[in-house]
């Protein structure tokens, strides 16, 4: 846009050179005439002398800066180089890690998004359980619990000698009191834990919770921020800082830009840090991302598009790329609510058929998965649903003509999602909708417009969202949610797997349920994306699967030795 | 009668314009200019007929191909035509340049008369509102304006035309003082002409020159801004061929295939100079003192005029 | 003076309008702070109870003025998103935004002004031909191609000659000025190439105009060669005008350079602008955008009055046109 300047700039001075022009129209030239001829004169003399020749001067200063600036390139470049060979044979001290999404506060409590459950569960703050790299419920701060038959009271018992950075210590009190103050101030996922009805503090390691309904989500629940422990008497500023009881501690944060994680030398557990700093830098432009990894400045990206991470993949001597599995769906949600055009259940299924699902996945370069229905193979009630709907255009064309359209005829729709996920999938479903006589009006807009428009006020036909969040399976028994998807039998099936006592019988009926759903096609499952990580040679630990949500990062090293030897 | 003499205006006007086009065309560069624009208008017209490939056709099993005898430049991330969609491009374009030309004469010429208006405080008010606003930088104006009307081609016509029209008037005004002030207006205006037409049939033609050049400088400032805009997010939306959208796209790869970025840039450099130039030899052109023969059909005219 | 507080007393009518129409455009925005602080997965009830705690719910009258009773006072407000104070925020993006416009100005007044000198003084035609069409050249390409076709250059990793980074700011910011000025070479450079060749076409046509003119003559008639004459004295009759130029620039390029920070990946003024306007963070985007626009317009007035200061022609109400015609 600097062009602009151009023009901005020469209007303004030629305007200025006119209005010199203009305004002085009416003046005598005497007076001007006489000093300039004396200035002349004496310069005409003396021309060395006199005066500053300032364009000489700035010349020479900026090819002085310039010149400085070179230099400091070079001896910048050679530092590097020097330390990196100093640094041979050793486990480096720092670790850099490039990811994408950036969280604008720490507040773990207030602020949504999967960039802060990503950084800081496991890492700085700790939960009363864990969640491993398969979704499952692990040992936490509490070592082991217990549960009642009816499935109504919890109880935890909590590891000995644990303290917060600070120092602090941290017990039963607190892990109660942080509960407690969830749900009554209504923190962020306060809504995960209605069916809690009390948390206490038995004695200084026992925690017991007592649900008014029996869930079977509860142990997953406080896996996320529901189960946080924060330390009750410290009083700091959540936005820009944060106190926990995790191997790290938050040295220093940059909103959009980076965390700089320090090994928490007050750490009471196993997951003791292996490496004294990993740093987290946020690189939202892709290619920046990529540079970053290539020059070293970053030695583990996370995610990489399958496009961009081709180079690294047939340099396998200096990179490793690995896809993770996750529980990412993009979801191309109808509107189903009554009154929409796509009300209609031929509609939607007809749009189920037109999809070429593989042909999406392939132009992503292959690493996602194809999903059938609501729930992804990390979750519990995963069956595959892919054969209910083959791509098969004759079919969808069928259905349509049924509905009462045709390529002829077509039916206008539009399809409005986030800039985020880029222009390429509303371009590819435009394309892949238009034989079956739809005319598929893509709106790429901001998230908050998409939050807006779509999430509060139903105000859309098609829409399309990365629903990242796992065990979200909930959404399709909510006939208030977005997709007003009200059907009854998913609504009991769904109550009664939420209240099953065991783990089995959830998950026959989320299965059962989800069949239902994908039958009915309210919503089409595009893919299940899968992250691709890419790390440098000599990068240990670093978690593949779910790395979008879960990081724990304690056991991430990095040995110079092998990234140098190209 | 009156009709004849519109007839006799419309002749003239047309010879003037043959002359221009004539000497613009004798220079290098003139040919330079006039060859490429007449190509753009017509790659323009001719896309909304016939394109090589369909636009909306897409194929996810040939993303980023190399150019190949189906696809002439190769394709983009959903497997689409590039050389279709830089064809397609060219007319969102054209319709940008011409959008935001008018919007910027109409605003400056409107800025012009409340400069050279009778009433001084209304003079005075807009020069000074002028010199402030601006200022005030045109991505700036686009991204207030993206605010509430989000990426269209409306933000990009509208943020342009309302800065260059400001640069346009500051850039006339002088030329206008003068002729508004000229013997010959003040005749005019004793005579019980108004003030529109003093501006219409005086003003305006007095300052042709800069006006023209001004506008086509603008017009590749334009066409500059979409690619700027659209990259930002805040130009032409998604779904919508221009040449903007092009580059945007296959930004977000030159790691991977970095000779795809080079065509979009390179017919955006090259209008844009086309554009450039056509301003200085259009300035030339129809400038009375530098082009001899304007004069003489001018005076032809003039001779017919008194028959 | 009186010129001087017309413009002031415009200034701050001005200020004021703007300070209108930016608090009015923001809340048409859809979506608001509430809804993305509570994400995708949360009931109404937690965006409401966000929007109250916020503050989002009282009257616009009150939060207008409670704003501008702040700017009175110099306060910017605090980020909701971030609990930073926007001075703050500004601060760390000015950093970057900063440097990066005084190095491409640089780059810009090193290419720009020698060449359009020897564009003037050149005697063969053929020579001042090929200055013409550079600078037209260098004038017509896009920025983000500009800057891509210079990564492709000189990009580390892409580019044929890769020596610098290119894109990226460096993660200790200037606590290691050395990287983080080697970081800003390629988006100077950027910026410089493109402001450098409006800059020489607008130096050429300044000189120009003044070679041929009466002063020249005197200056030759008093002794200089022609050379002498353009250089010290068309240089000196020029700068009121060069001024002007390069203060617009400076002021114009804040966002111009919008586009090449965000190719090169740059947390600088545009990019934090276009972030806080996508997390719909108002408090902090109405005021950045109300400084920026006080910044464009002073420096407009600035550039106008030290204009009537550098040009003795306009303080002694000579004239200029006539010597020129």
């Amino acid at each position: 846009m600097s062009q602009d300047n151009g023009v901005h700039a020469e209007t303004g001075a030629t305007s200025a050179n006119n209005a010199n022009n203009a305004s002085s129209a009416s003046g005598t030239t005497g007076a001007t005439g006489a000093t300039t001829d004396a200035s002349l004169a004496s310069r005409a003399k003396n021309p060395k002398k006199h005066g500053p020749k300032w364009w000489l001067i700035s010349l020479i200063a900026v090819i002085v800066a310039c010149a400085v600036v070179i230099g400091v390139t070079v001896a910048y470049g050679k530092k590097s180089d020097s330390a990196d060979a100093s640094a041979k044979n050793m486990i480096a001290d720092t670790v850099t890690i490039g990811l994408k999404l950036a969280p604008t506060n720490l507040d773990i409590r207030n602020t949504a998004g999967s960039a802060l459950d990503q950084v800081l569960i496991g890492n700085v703050y700790e939960g009363i359980v864990a969640r491993d790299s398969k979704n499952q419920v692990a040992p936490g701060l509490a070592s082991s619990w217990e549960e009642s038959k009816d499935g109504l009271t919890y109880t935890f018992h909590l590891n000995k000698n644990m303290s917060f950075s600070n120092g602090d210590k941290l017990d039963a009190e607190d892990v109660a009191w942080s509960i407690n103050e969830l749900i009554a101030k209504q923190y962020h996922d306060a809504d995960a834990l209605t069916a809690v009805s009390k948390v206490e503090a038995k004695n200084a390691d026992t925690v017991v919770m007592t649900l008014k309904t029996p869930n079977s989500n509860l142990l997953w629940t406080l896996t996320g921020r529901a189960g946080l422990v924060f330390d009750k008497d410290a009083k700091y500023d959540l936005k820009t800082q944060a106190v926990g009881s995790g191997p790290y501690t938050v040295a220093k944060f940059v909103e959009n830009d980076s965390i700089t994680l320090k090994a928490n030398d007050k750490y009471w557990g196993k997951n003791k840090a292996k490496t004294p700093t990993v740093v987290v830098k946020y690189l939202a432009d892709d290619n920046a991302a990529v540079n970053a990894l290539k020059s070293g400045d970053v030695q583990v990206l996370a995610p990489i598009t399958e496009t961009l991470a081709g180079p690294f993949k047939s340099d396998s001597a200096n990179y490793t790329v690995k896809a993770g599995n996750g529980t990412d769906k993009y979801v191309l949600g109808f509107n189903n609510a009554s009154g929409s055009k796509l009300a209609d259940k031929r509609i939607r299924q007809a749009i189920r058929y037109a999809i070429n699902h593989k042909e999406i996945i392939a132009s992503r370069g292959g690493a996602d998965k194809a999903l059938g229905g609501p729930i992804p193979s990390l979750d519990p009630g995963y069956e595959d649903l892919t054969k209910l709907y083959p791509y098969d255009q004759a079919k969808a064309k069928s259905l349509m003509a049924e509905a009462g359209y045709s390529t002829d005829k077509p039916l206008e729709l539009s399809l409005t999602y986030a800039n985020i996920y880029g222009t390429e999938l509303g371009d590819q479903l435009r394309s892949q909708l238009k034989p079956i006589g739809i005319d598929l009006k893509v709106n790429v807009v901001e998230f908050s417009t998409w939050l807006q428009d779509v999430y509060t006020n139903h105000d859309f036909d098609i829409s399309l969202v990365d629903h990242n969040e796992s065990h979200d399976f909930y959404s399709w028994a909510d006939p208030t949610y977005y997709f007003g998807y009200d059907n009854a039998d998913v609504q009991k099936l769904y109550n009664e797997g939420v209240a099953a006592t065991t783990d089995k019988e959830r998950d026959a009926k989320f299965a059962e349920a989800a069949k239902l759903i994908s039958e009915d096609a309210p919503a089409d499952w595009l893919f299940n994306y899968r992250i691709t990580t890419v790390t440098a040679k000599g990068v240990k630990g670093f978690p593949f699967d779910l790395n979008q949500t879960v990081l724990p990062l304690y056991n991430v090293t990095y040995s110079l030795a092998e990234f140098s030897q190209k | 009668m009156s009709n004849s003499h519109n007839n006799r205006a419309a002749i003239t006007r047309r010879a003037y314009a043959a002359v221009a086009l004539r000497t613009m065309w004798r220079r290098a560069e003139g040919k330079f200019a006039l060859i490429v624009l007449a190509l753009w208008l017509a790659v323009a017209l001719v896309s909304l007929v016939w394109t090589p490939q369909s636009l909306w056709t897409t194929d996810g099993y040939h993303v980023w191909a190399k150019p190949s005898a189906a696809h002439w430049l190769g394709t983009d991330g959903t497997g689409a035509d590039v050389f279709s969609w830089l064809m397609a491009g060219s007319r969102t374009n054209l319709l940008i340049v011409l959008l935001t030309v008018v919007v910027s004469a109409l605003w400056g010429l409107l800025l012009i008369a409340a400069m050279v208006a009778r009433n001084s405080a209304l003079a005075s008010t807009s020069v000074v509102v002028i010199d402030a606003l601006i200022s005030i930088p045109t991505v700036l104006i686009a991204l207030i304006l993206a605010v509430p009307m989000g990426a269209s081609i409306a933000v990009i016509v509208i943020a342009c035309g309302f800065g260059y029209g400001l640069n346009l008037a500051r850039v006339a005004r002088p030329a206008a003082l003068l002729a508004a002030r000229s013997a010959y207006v003040e005749s005019a205006l004793a005579n019980g002409a108004s003030g529109w037409r003093v501006l219409v049939s005086h003003i305006i033609p007095n300052n042709l020159p800069v006006l023209a050049v001004q506008l086509s400088l603008s017009a590749g400032t334009a066409v500059l801004a979409e690619s700027g805009l659209t990259y930002l997010g805040i130009g032409v939306p998604s779904g919508v061929p221009s040449w903007g959208h092009s580059l945007a796209t296959s930004v977000k790869l030159i790691n991977v295939f970095p000779l795809t970025v080079l065509w979009p840039g390179l017919i955006v450099t090259v209008v844009v100079v086309a554009l450039n130039v056509f301003g200085d030899v259009l300035r030339d052109a129809i400038d009375p003192v530098a082009n001899p023969a304007l004069r003489q059909t001018a005076g032809s005219a003039g001779k017919e005029d008194e028959r | 003076m009186r010129f001087v507080i017309r413009r002031l007393l415009l200034f701050v009518v001005a200020l004021f309008g703007i300070s209108v129409v930016v608090f009015a455009a923001l809340r048409i925005l859809p979506g608001d702070v509430a809804s993305i602080m509570a994400g995708i997965n949360a009931p109404a009830s937690r965006v409401a109870q966000l929007r109250e705690q916020l503050g989002l719910n009282r009257p616009l009258t009150t939060q207008y003025f409670d704003w501008m009773g702040a700017l009175v006072t110099g306060d910017f407000g605090t980020s909701i998103l971030t609990g930073r104070s926007v001075t703050a925020l500004i601060g760390t993006r000015a950093a970057i935004t900063f440097p990066l416009i005084i190095l491409g100005l640089l780059i810009a007044m090193a290419i720009g002004l020698p060449l359009g000198c020897t564009a003037v003084l050149a005697r063969s035609p053929r020579v001042r031909a090929a200055f013409h069409v550079l600078a037209i050249i260098g004038g017509s390409v896009p920025a983000l191609w500009g800057g891509l076709l210079l990564i492709l250059l000189f990009g580390k990793g892409v580019g044929l000659v890769g020596i610098l980074p290119s894109q990226g700011f460096p993660l200790d910011g200037w606590g290691k000025p050395g990287s983080a000025i080697v970081s800003l070479i390629l988006p100077a450079l950027t910026v410089g190439i493109i402001v450098g060749a409006s800059l020489m076409r607008y130096t050429r046509s300044a000189l120009g105009e003044l070679a041929g003119s009466g002063y020249i003559d005197m200056a030759r008639s008093c002794g200089m060669t022609r050379t002498q004459a353009v250089l010290n004295v068309g240089l000196r009759l020029a700068m009121p005008q060069l001024v002007s130029v390069i203060g617009l620039t400076f002021a114009s390029m804040i966002t111009g350079v919008m586009v090449i920070e965000n190719l090169f990946a740059l947390p600088g003024i545009g990019n934090g602008l276009v972030t806080d306007v996508g997390n719909r963070d108002l408090i902090a985007v109405q005021s950045e955008l109300f400084l920026l626009a006080a910044f464009f317009l002073a420096i407009g007035l600035i550039v106008d009055v030290l204009h009537r200061v550098l040009d003795p022609r306009l303080k002694n109400g000579g004239n200029v046109a006539e010597v020129n015609a």
